[in-house]
């Protein structure tokens, strides 16, 4: 199958205007790649800082630089990039020509990009960037404990973000809900696109509190008199956290469905167990919007044992998730690829992520980590060597669909390599420096606690992440410049995006294949293989 | 009696062990997949497992039943506040400064220090900590105890904490806020009653 002509489509559009959903996810793609790279030296000034017994930046910049960094990673980085793979690779999986409503999500697009300027324009203030962490917790977000315009532009800035993404996950579970192709029926929608379903369904019912929260935040600054009472500040973390928990599904789910897709593919198998898995994953949303609390184990104003409950239950879907895992690569015929490694290792890092979580859903051990390194490494685990690896996995595995051209697998290897030293060098001392009473936003600790060397540790281990960052630009840069064709199918796909050129053409689809499951382009080469045997 | 450091430990028996030995078999199992993988020519065909799903879900959910009720059992004494304690200390934390209070007036401040003054406490007896911001939030952590406590503005925090060994017993304000959070320590040193109330008489000046 190749491209066809479809009329107007010689036209082009200048990039950034394109309404073609996979132009406004390559721009949001790329653009939540810089800000990884941005927030990734933020992290490396920070890590050399800790290495360098405190005296490379003051403790307020620093505040600012963790702040900055954490806000860059989870509302310019992670959550959009989610989206943005929704965005491009929905429409092609159900096999629609089009996103619902491309020009809403071209809005989001441009909101984006306006409230990441905004965020980081704080830089240029007299008073530096934002300070009060990636929460913005009142009261120390307030005009009085946090005045000047740093704190302003970081409010305008997530608000701006969180709009947009809340934009683009309308576009993308309406287009998953209202667009399938004949014969795509639910149950036969790819496992990535059920992750992204749920993904969306998330973002449209947990974002709209962090709205609120940073209105009323917004108005308690201007105007006072929104977050009072006792417990005013609380108010602000219920309404802050009904937004923070579910947030980190969002920034997982499509990365679980990503590594779904890699790990079947190069198996050569059907996913296993897609129906449980599907229904897993519903489950894990709707349990996700339970556990919001656990992030407020230690104020002694909510009901720990609820949230301890709900949050624990978190096993059983993760663990039906993890079964189908295995049992997709079980008797698989299995190609070593880049994206197969670094599904396994999304698969084998998270766990360190999953397993620490479940620690921490317990009171009695929460007491004490809470607030410690070692949910700093915990969350690391969930976010970078979890989400992080399965989003190398997609981007190995797709990046001839989207440029026409594949990755070299040689460099990919060592930039798997390289990360997976630097990420477990990172961040496993942390759980140790969390358990010996480090505590998380210090800008400097006391030299007689004996914290230097997994400090130097660990910022050994950041550099060599940014190496492995580097190995994979080069990369991109050569496999650009010296294509290696990638041709509609270079992996031997299940589903309906490699059923079109690469990269598709404007509408995606010259013809469809039959769709009788959720792996059609598979059931293909079968009844193929049956009628030449 | 509230022994924080020995509840945490107590869970963390149960916790660690299991975590570790599902870390290890699924690393084992993943090993094992890939190794027997490698050199198959023909995948397999089957593609889903209902009663494997059904009997490994309800494992799954046996475990996160037994971490629950370990998890419960051991956090309810931690949260009650008993009604007698044998000593009530206020906590006033604020940017960046601890104070601890005594009945009679006794005070001891720690203000942006690596290295305060330690405020004395008894052993072995319940204490009541009723800690306050006077203005951010801030985190009442004492590593050694295993206990953190977030500290609000103008909303009174109750908790009984007992120490059982004598010596000193570091914290640090774990919740950020602001400048000056890396500096802001204090120090508890549990001492036997007696000490503790010649202490006290002498209005916290002979430690």
């Amino acid at each position: 199958m190749s491209t066809i002509a479809v009329p107007g489509a010689g036209v082009q559009r200048a990039t950034l205007a394109s309404t073609d959903h996979k132009r406004i996810a390559a721009s949001a793609g790329v653009l939540s790649l810089g800000f990884f790279i941005a927030g990734g030296v933020l992290a490396l000034i920070m890590r050399t800082q800790l290495a360098a017994d405190g005296g490379v930046v003051s403790q307020g910049v620093y505040d600012q630089l963790f702040t900055m960094h954490g806000s860059t990673m989870i509302y310019l980085f992670v959550v959009p990039i989610s989206l943005a793979v929704g965005l491009y690779l929905v429409p092609l999986q159900v096999g629609a020509a089009e996103l619902v409503a491309p020009r809403v999500a071209l809005a989001g697009l441009v909101l984006f990009a306006c409230g990441g300027i905004t965020m980081w324009s704080g830089f240029l203030t007299s008073g530096g960037a934002a300070a009060a962490s990636w929460w913005g917790f009142d009261p120390l977000s307030d005009a009085s404990h946090s005045p000047g315009s740093g704190m302003e532009l970081w409010i305008f800035g997530v608000l701006l973000v969180t709009v947009g993404q809340l934009l683009w996950a309308g576009c993308v579970l309406l287009t998953a809900l209202r667009r399938r192709a004949p014969g795509m029926t639910l149950m036969r929608m790819p496992v990535f696109t059920w992750t992204m379903v749920a993904t969306c369904l998330l973002t449209l019912f947990a974002f709209p509190a962090l709205i609120v929260a940073l209105a009323l935040l917004w108005a308690q600054r201007h105007f006072g008199g929104v977050l009072v009472g006792d417990l005013g500040a609380v108010d602000y973390q219920q309404l802050f956290w009904f937004y923070g928990h579910p947030v980190v599904y969002v920034m997982f789910f499509p990365f679980v469905g990503m590594v779904g897709e890699v790990l079947a593919t190069f198996s050569s198998k059907r996913f296993f167990g897609y129906s449980a898995f599907i229904v897993a994953v519903l489950a894990f949303s709707g349990l996700s919007m339970t556990v919001w609390a656990h992030h407020m184990f230690t104020i002694g104003q909510v009901t720990n044992k609820y949230f301890a409950l709900t949050s624990t239950a978190l096993v059983v879907p993760a663990g039906i998730e993890y079964f189908d895992f295995l049992a997709t690569v079980w008797r698989g015929r299995l190609r070593f690829t880049c994206a197969f490694l670094f599904a396994i290792a999304f698969v084998l890092q998270f766990l360190v992520g999953g397993l620490t979580g479940v620690i921490l859903a317990s009171p009695p051990l929460n007491y004490d980590l809470n607030m410690s390194y070692f949910i700093v490494g915990h969350f690391h685990y969930t976010i970078f060597a979890g989400s992080a690896f399965g989003l190398f996995a997609g981007v190995y595995y797709w990046f001839g669909k989207v440029t026409g051209a594949l990755l070299r697998e040689g460099l990919g290897k060592l930039h798997l390599g390289l990360m997976v030293l630097g990420t477990n060098m990172t961040f496993f001392p942390m759980f140790i420096l969390g358990a010996q009473g480090m505590t998380r936003r210090i800008a400097a600790y006391p030299p007689s606690m004996g914290w230097q060397g997994l400090n130097e540790l660990e910022t050994a281990g950041a550099f060599l992440i940014a190496l492995s960052a580097l190995v994979f630009l080069i990369n991109v840069v050569v496999s650009l410049r010296r294509r290696r064709p990638a041709g509609d199918d270079p992996w031997q796909g299940h589903t309906l995006e490699w059923a079109t050129s690469s990269p598709p053409p404007r509408y995606n689809f010259a013809a469809l294949p039959a769709i009788r499951s959720y792996a059609p382009l598979l059931d293909l080469r079968e009844s193929r293989e049956a009628v030449a045997s | 009696m509230p022994d924080t450091h020995h509840a945490f430990e107590h869970v963390k028996a149960v916790y660690l062990p299991i975590a570790i030995v599902v870390f290890t078999l699924v690393v084992g199992a993943v090993l094992i997949l890939l190794v027997r993988g490698a050199g198959r020519d023909r995948p397999g065909r089957r593609s889903n497992a209902l009663r494997l799903e059904l009997a490994n879900a309800a494992v799954l959910a046996c475990v996160a039943a037994f971490l629950v009720v370990i998890t419960f059992r051991t956090e309810t004494p931690l949260d009650r506040t008993v009604a007698h304690p044998a000593l009530r200390v206020r906590v006033i934390a604020a940017q960046w400064s601890w104070r601890f209070e005594y009945p009679g007036g006794v005070a001891v401040a720690a203000v942006s220090t690596w290295h305060p003054r330690p405020a004395l406490v008894p052993t072995g007896v319940e204490i009541e900590f009723a800690g306050v911001s006077r203005d951010v939030i801030h985190g009442f952590w004492v590593p050694q105890l295993s206990f953190m406590r977030q500290l609000l503005p103008g909303h009174v925090s109750r908790f009984d904490l007992i120490f059982h060994a004598p010596g000193t017993y570091m914290g640090t304000c774990s919740v950020f806020c602001g400048e000056q959070h890396t500096e802001m320590h204090f120090a508890l040193q549990a001492v036997p009653a007696v000490q503790f109330e010649r202490w006290l008489a002498s209005g916290g000046s002979s430690a």
